[in-house]
């Protein structure tokens, strides 16, 4: 894990600064962070570039996580609303399609 | 890097979908009309609650963001204020956890990790590695979670998804 003060430019292009009092996320963790995400994330990977940085990666995750959670809140709503016009055996059916689809 | 596998989907549509029964038995009104929109909503919530919790489950204790969110979980569904302290404690002096925390914190300003922290369940305990790592693996079995309750609906509304 690197250390010590001063600036220093990554391999990325960007400058961060490092604290004296050791390591933030270093430069390593960075490229390390970088290749983890950018498989996950479509907006990244459509832009494959080794030099995305390493703030605009966590931008994304987040803004996805944010995105992801929000539609867990739309899907609970319209299945219960679902549930509720739903009769037992088509609930039963459609459940048992679900399930032979995964 | 490790990924959720297809036993993860298919486990957790299991737990999912028998929970969404349970909901239904226990909520189902004889005539739709009857179903009022804020019991709807009430149900949506329970609904919502049943899918992180059937995902944190399915993963099991395996994950430290499953562990966490599994302690909010329970604190949600009215339980005692979970701690997290309590839970790593096993691990750590409760001192040396808090300073821990501390350390991130002071750390990750301006470096835009403190909203990730926020964002992944137990975010703010781990080491900025470890949150990278529990991170992906979050966010493919939120993702996961997601495809599933979109095919159940698409199944219920009757569209091919």
């Amino acid at each position: 894990m690197s250390s010590g003060g001063g600036r220093r430019t990554s391999s990325t292009g960007s400058t961060i600064q490092q604290p004296r009092s050791a390591s933030r996320i270093s430069d390593d963790q960075i490229i390390d962070l970088v290749s983890k995400l950018r498989d996950v994330l479509p907006e990244i990977r459509n832009h494959s570039s080794d030099r995305v940085s390493a703030s605009k990666v966590l931008q994304e995750t987040c803004s996805h996580i944010k995105r992801l959670h929000r539609e867990v809140d739309d899907l609970s709503e319209r299945l219960s609303q679902l549930l509720s016009t739903i009769d037992a055996n088509s609930a039963e059916a459609a459940i048992i399609r679900s399930l032979i689809r995964q | 890097m490790k990924t959720p596998s297809n036993s993860i989907k298919r486990r957790f549509a299991l737990k999912f979908l028998r929970t969404l029964v349970r909901i239904r038995k226990s909520t189902h009104q004889p005539s739709p009309s009857q179903s009022s929109t804020w019991e709807i909503r009430r149900r949506a919530q329970r609904i919502k609650l049943a899918a992180y919790s059937s995902m944190a489950r399915t993963v099991g204790s395996k994950r430290a963001w499953s562990r966490a969110l599994t302690m909010k979980l329970r604190a949600a569904m009215g339980n005692r204020p979970w701690s997290m302290i309590k839970q790593e404690s096993k691990k750590m002096t409760r001192r040396k956890l808090i300073a821990k925390r501390k350390r991130h914190m002071e750390k990750d300003l301006n470096s835009g990790v403190q909203e990730l922290r926020r964002l992944v369940p137990g975010g703010q305990w781990m080491d900025p590695l470890s949150l990278m790592q529990e991170t992906a693996h979050f966010l493919r079995c939120l993702e996961t979670q997601v495809r599933v309750m979109r095919s159940i609906v698409a199944e219920g509304e009757g569209f091919p998804c």
